[in-house]
């Protein structure tokens, strides 16, 4: 599966580089690489492809690993099939965060300086460690006190946003469509900045997988089998925690990814973590680099938000997927 | 003695039909006034404009949150175009009230018995035409010919200077999204009577968000930041990834135009003919 999956998002990846409301071919791509390290100016296309073009299919790809990982991680520890990577709060921080420099920006020019995606990082990361001091207790984090008290942070926040976006109305130009999520204006900055967590937290993960796998068995079954239960908890919900709000300050909350692309995994290679964890992520990739293709051209050049491109491709596809699960043990769950 | 009653009775019936209006607003809803209307409320900035540009400004008895037309400083506000306070509108006792035709209040005032006309032009032919109404609607059907015609003349001073001037290509930039203005919405229209082109084409639709890919492959000569009241700067576009190529970036004509230039560009109504010339003179500043 992992091979047959690698082949396909290099597939998505060049559709998805070539397509688009500008038809680029890799010449233009090869050439403003080389004018690029020459120093040289490139031409219109070249510039498309290199600088908007390459950096948008990059960043949507990451951003759906991302997610997906961070969902895969989620679903692992709360052994719950609803949780997503925005469980314990992280979007609603991000989101507030994002709406308060837009919000707040003209009267603090320190605020507007540092800017929305760094602020929406540090939020989401407050809100998260809001939420597990909340619900910690004893030593521990319940899984139950966590999903709790990431209802009800998550919640306050996204009543504190909506209050925001209503009392300041005039300063929120573009900024539904940030908290819509999409890519835009991505640069190789994004990219490189969501790079930096991502790839860490891909592999880092990938040495857990065994440990999620006696996760499934309960808590109190993991810890009689050896497994520092609380130490692997914090651990993973930190890499989801950061991993998530990373793409959500750099793309906007885009929901869907998170929460599907663990499950639709699972119904095809089974829910041992060593092959779902890898598959998952390079499906996450290609799925968002796919539904962000579609947003730019089903009615090129105008553009349809992200996030409602994943829920309408994304439903289907995993019912589809859902239905064929139900025709006995041979379509290959256990 | 009976005789002069009844005559009485009929002169003043027939005045009271004569001085009677209907007109119909932009929902195709009938709107009828007995007699011209002494206290009107507007909910919509250019609704107050229009009304205050046909010498009505005294008939105003509360307005939106966002008009600000000289002579109506003291006047309640009643909250946002699209969600004000109805109590406090009811409670003004007004016998005209005007409200956009998006904003869905219509209902919600008609129901209480006021009486509504729904309207916002959105276009340069529909903003005469909705000047022309408002006058007729306030009995101030005389000055509002004048207004529209002098408007009307003023456009053509300037379109008549840019005729056989080269037009440079525009990209109107309303939300950094970005989201822009295309062929049939107002800005386009006065973005053409100031001698320059849209970018934008027709089968986009009146309100797009684009690809930024388009806007590069486009390369305009001139970015208009019609987001720059909220904050949006010329240096924001230029930073953009791949927006360092356009002509407008190269040649520095990306403008951020202020606040009370972007309100007259989308309130279509009497700041019509200053809207055009505000455009014309960033495009051709060699002509105006």
């Amino acid at each position: 599966m992992l091979p047959l999956s690698l082949l396909a998002l290099c597939a998505v990846l060049l559709v998805a580089g070539a397509v688009g409301s500008a038809a680029l071919t890799p010449e233009h791509l090869l050439g403003a690489l080389v004018k690029s390290v020459r120093g040289e100016d490139l031409s219109t296309l070249e510039a498309i492809a290199w600088r908007i073009r390459l950096p948008r299919v990059l960043l949507a790809g990451l951003t759906g690993a991302g997610l997906s990982l961070a969902g895969v991680l989620f679903q692992g520890i709360f052994r719950n099939p609803l949780a997503d990577p925005y469980l314990i709060g992280t979007a609603s921080g991000a989101g507030f965060g994002a709406v308060l420099v837009f919000a707040l920006g003209a009267s603090f020019p320190p605020l507007a300086a540092i800017g929305a995606p760094l602020v929406a990082f540090v939020f989401a990361l407050l809100t998260v460690l809001l939420v597990t001091g909340l619900a910690a207790d004893l030593g521990g984090l319940p899984t139950a006190r966590l999903i709790l008290a990431g209802v009800v942070v998550g919640s306050v926040f996204t009543a504190a946003t909506s209050f925001l976006l209503v009392a300041a109305r005039e300063q929120s130009a573009g900024l539904l469509s940030r908290l819509l999520g999409g890519f835009g204006f991505a640069s190789w900055g994004d990219v490189a900045a969501l790079a930096a967590f991502t790839l860490p937290a891909l592999l880092l993960a990938g040495a857990f997988a065994r440990a999620l796998d006696l996760f499934q068995l309960g808590e109190r079954g993991a810890a009689l089998l050896g497994l520092p239960v609380e130490t692997v908890k914090v651990v993973l919900l930190g890499v989801a925690t950061l991993v998530t709000a990373a793409s959500v300050s750099v793309a906007g909350i885009i929901g869907f990814v998170g929460l599907m692309v663990p499950h639709s995994v699972r119904l095809v290679t089974g829910p041992a973590h060593a092959r779902l964890l890898p598959v998952a992520v390079v499906w996450g990739a290609g799925f968002m680099v796919l539904a962000d293709l579609l947003a730019r051209t089903v009615i090129a050049p105008v553009e349809v938000p992200v996030g409602i491109v994943t829920a309408l491709t994304g439903g289907p596809f995993f019912l589809w997927l859902l239905r064929r699960s139900r025709r006995g043990p041979a379509a290959g769950t256990p | 003695m009976t005789l002069r009653l009844y005559l009485a009775a009929a002169t003043l019936a027939l005045a009271a039909f004569a001085s009677a209006q209907t007109v119909t607003d932009d929902l195709g809803r009938e709107v009828t006034l007995a007699a011209p209307p002494t206290a009107v409320v507007s909910l919509l900035p250019s609704h107050t404009e229009t009304v205050c540009a046909l010498g009505a400004c005294e008939l105003l008895i509360g307005i939106d949150r966002h008009s600000d037309v000289q002579g109506t400083e003291g006047l309640p506000t009643l909250g946002d175009p699209y969600a004000p306070d109805v109590e406090a509108i009811v409670a003004l006792e007004p016998d005209l009230v005007l409200v956009d035709e998006y904003s869905g209040l219509h209902e919600t005032l008609a129901d209480l018995g006021l009486t509504v006309y729904a309207g916002s032009p959105q276009t340069v032919e529909e903003t005469y035409e909705y000047i022309g109404t408002i006058g007729t609607l306030l009995g101030r059907g005389a000055e509002a010919a004048q207004l529209v015609a002098r408007l009307k003349s003023e456009v053509a001073e300037v379109t008549s200077v840019l005729e056989a001037v080269e037009r440079p290509t525009v990209f109107v930039e309303i939300d950094p999204t970005p989201f822009t203005a295309g062929p049939g919405s107002y800005v386009h229209e006065l973005l053409v009577a100031a001698g320059g082109e849209n970018v934008v084409p027709a089968s986009m639709g009146q309100f797009p968000q684009v690809d930024p890919e388009f806007v590069v492959a486009a390369d305009p000569q001139v970015i208009l930041l019609l987001d720059a009241p909220f904050g949006v700067t010329a240096a924001d576009v230029h930073a953009r990834p791949g927006w360092d190529g356009i002509a407008a970036v190269r040649n520095d004509t990306v403008i951020e135009l202020s606040e009370d230039a972007t309100d007259a560009l989308s309130r279509a109504g009497p700041r019509l003919a200053e809207a055009v010339r505000i455009l014309a003179e960033l495009l051709h500043p060699d002509l105006f």
